[in-house]
C-alpha cells in the first residue's frame, strides 16, 4: 500500500470531524439546555467537570480513555464481548475528538439558552406547551445562532485534535491518522515538505471554516430583533 | 434557523465522505520503523502476487507492542528486538508457533553528509555535543545502544548528551536537519538517506534480532500466516539483503 495522499488523509479528517461533531450534538444541546435551567452546586459541578477536556492536557484525556477501553479494562471488555474494536481504530479517533470538542459545543450552547428571556419560556408554558415544545418552538428559534457556533467551534476542534487521538488511536496510516496526525508523523521522519504541504490544506480549510462560521452567525444587530 | 440546518447537513455529508476508513479484507501489519522500505516494498509485491492488500503502520516496536496490548486491531508484528515480542507471547497475544527471528542489522553513528566530524572509536561519542538515539528506555534501538556503551563503560559519561526521539528514524531525521551533530541508528537506515554518512560501524555490539509473528487477534489468520511466511521466504529474504539487513539461514 502506498502512503496515503493528501486527499485521502483530508477526506478521513473530515469525515471523523463531521461524525464527532454529530454525534455529540444532540447529548451536548440536551445538556447545554438542562445546565441553562438549573442553579445550584450541582450545576457548577457539571460545569466543572465538563471543562476539564478544555484545560486538561489531551495526552491526559486519552490515558484515561486508554485505560478505560483497553483490552482488560471493564469497559474494554463489554465492547470486546460485544465484537465492537474501538482503540486503534476509526472510531477510536472519533471518540477522542468527540470528548475534546464536547465542551466547545456546550459553553455557547448553554450561553445562548441562557439568554433566552425567561418570560418567553413562562409564556410558552402558559399557553400550554409541554417541556419539550417550548424547547422547540421557544428555546431552539431562538437560540439557534449559539448552538450553530458551538457547532462549528466543536467541528474545527474536532479537525484538529491530536494528542488525546495518538493515544487511542494510533497514528495508522489510512486508518486514524488524520491531519494533526500525518503532520506529525511526516516531520518526525524528516519529510518536512510534505508536512508543511499539509500545514497549507490545514490553514486554508481552517480559514474556510472560521470566515463561513462568522457569516453563518453574523448580523445578530439586523435580525434578533426582528 | 435555516443557517443551522444548513451546517447540519454540510457535516451529514462531510460524514460520508471518502472511503470507508477501515477497508475491507487488508491486513495491518505493525513494523518497527527501520523496516520501513522493505515492508513497503514487499507489501506490494505481495499484492501483486496475491491480490491481498496490506497496510502498514510503522513506528518503534516498543510503541507498537503497547497498541497491540491495549488491543489495537493489527494482524502482523514486526519488531526490531525479541524482548517486545516475548512480552506479547507471554501475554499470549502472539501466535508462538508461527514466530519467525531470521533478521539482524548492525548500529551505526551517523553526522550529516557535509560534517567533517571523525568518530575513531566509541570513546570519541562523548566529546559530541549531543548524540540522537531512540528512546533508551524503550524503543529498540536505543535499548541495543544502550546497553553497548554501557558494556564499553561509556554510558554514564554519554547520557547526558543523548536526545532520545520516538524512534529510530526520528533521530536520523534529527541528523538529516542538522539539529542534531550525531545519531546512533541502524545501517539500514544510513543507507535510505544521502544527506548523512556513516562515521562509525559498530562491531561487537549487542546482538540484534528481529522477530515476526501473527498475533492471536487477528481475523485473518491463515492470511496473516501466509504474509510472515512470505516474508521469511526466498523473497523476503531478497527484499531484506537488498536494503542491507543481515538475513540469517531458515532453521531447521
Amino acid at each position: 500500500m502506498e502512503a496515503p495522499s493528501d486527499v485521502s488523509i483530508l477526506l478521513l479528517t473530515l469525515r471523523v470531524a463531521a461524525i464527532a461533531t454529530l454525534a455529540i450534538l444532540p447529548f451536548g444541546i440536551l445538556f447545554a439546555w438542562r445546565l441553562s435551567r438549573r442553579a445550584g452546586p450541582g450545576r457548577t459541578l457539571a460545569e466543572t467537570a465538563l471543562s476539564l477536556p478544555l484545560v486538561l492536557p489531551p495526552t491526559a484525556v486519552g490515558l484515561l480513555l486508554l485505560e478505560a477501553l483497553r483490552r482488560s479494562g471493564p469497559l474494554g471488555r463489554l465492547l470486546d464481548g460485544m465484537g465492537i474494536e474501538v482503540l486503534f481504530t476509526w472510531k477510536a479517533v472519533v471518540l477522542a475528538t468527540a470528548v475534546m470538542s464536547f465542551p466547545l459545543l456546550v459553553r455557547p450552547a448553554r450561553t445562548a439558552f441562557e439568554d433566552v428571556d425567561p418570560r418567553l419560556l413562562a409564556m410558552g408554558r402558559s399557553l400550554g406547551c409541554g417541556p419539550f415544545a417550548v424547547f422547540r418552538r421557544v428555546a431552539l428559534p431562538l437560540a439557534w445562532r449559539g448552538l450553530l457556533s458551538g457547532t462549528l467551534l466543536a467541528f474545527s476542534r474536532a479537525l484538529g485534535e491530536f494528542g488525546a487521538t495518538i493515544m487511542i488511536a494510533g497514528n495508522i496510516p489510512g486508518r486514524t491518522q488524520t491531519m494533526a496526525l500525518a503532520i506529525f508523523q511526516r516531520t518526525h521522519i524528516g519529510q518536512d515538505e510534505a508536512a508543511l504541504r499539509l500545514v497549507g490544506v490545514t490553514v486554508a480549510l481552517s480559514f474556510a471554516i472560521v470566515w463561513t462560521s462568522e457569516i453563518v452567525t453574523r448580523r445578530r444587530s439586523r435580525r434578533t430583533e426582528a | 434557523m435555516r443557517r443551522l440546518v444548513v451546517v447540519l447537513l454540510a457535516l451529514v455529508s462531510a460524514a460520508r465522505l471518502g472511503a470507508a476508513p477501515d477497508p475491507a479484507p487488508e491486513l495491518l501489519v505493525f513494523g518497527a520503523a527501520s523496516l520501513t522500505e522493505s515492508l513497503e516494498d514487499l507489501g506490494r509485491s505481495y499484492a501483486a502476487k496475491t491480490g491481498q492488500r496490506v497496510a502498514f503502520s510503522f513506528g518503534a516496536s516498543s510503541d507498537l507492542a503497547r497498541q497491540i496490548q491495549a488491543g489495537a486491531p493489527a494482524d502482523v508484528f514486526f519488531s526490531a528486538d525479541t524482548a517486545k515480542m516475548d512480552a506479547l507471547e507471554k501475554a499470549g497475544l502472539i501466535r508462538a508457533a508461527t514466530r519467525r527471528e531470521f533478521l539482524s542489522n548492525a548500529l551505526v553513528v551517523v553526522v550529516p553528509a557535509s560534517a567533517a566530524t571523525k568518530i575513531a572509536s566509541a570513546s570519541d561519542l562523548p566529546g559530541l555535543s549531543r548524540v540522537a538515539v531512540g528512546d533508551p528506555a524503550a524503543v529498540p534501538v536505543g535499548v541495543y545502544a544502550k546497553k553497548w556503551l554501557t558494556g564499553l563503560g561509556l554510558w554514564e559519561k554519554l547520557e547526558p548528551k543523548i536526545v532520545p526521539t520516538l524512534d529510530v528514524r526520528a533521530a536520523l531525521a534529527a541528523v538529516e536537519s542538522g539539529a542534531v551533530p550525531a545519531a546512533i541508528v541502524y545501517r539500514t537506515d544510513a543507507a535510505i538517506t544521502k544527506s548523512v554518512r556513516i562515521a562509525y560501524t559498530v562491531e561487537n555490539g549487542p546482538e540484534i534480532l528481529y522477530s515476526v509473528a501473527p498475533l492471536n487477534s487477528s481475523k485473518h489468520p491463515s492470511e496473516a500466516d501466509a504474509f510472515v511466511a512470505f516474508l521469511a521466504g526466498p523473497a523476503g529474504r531478497e527484499e531484506f539483503e537488498k536494503r542491507g539487513f543481515l538475513v540469517r539461514p531458515p532453521k531447521p
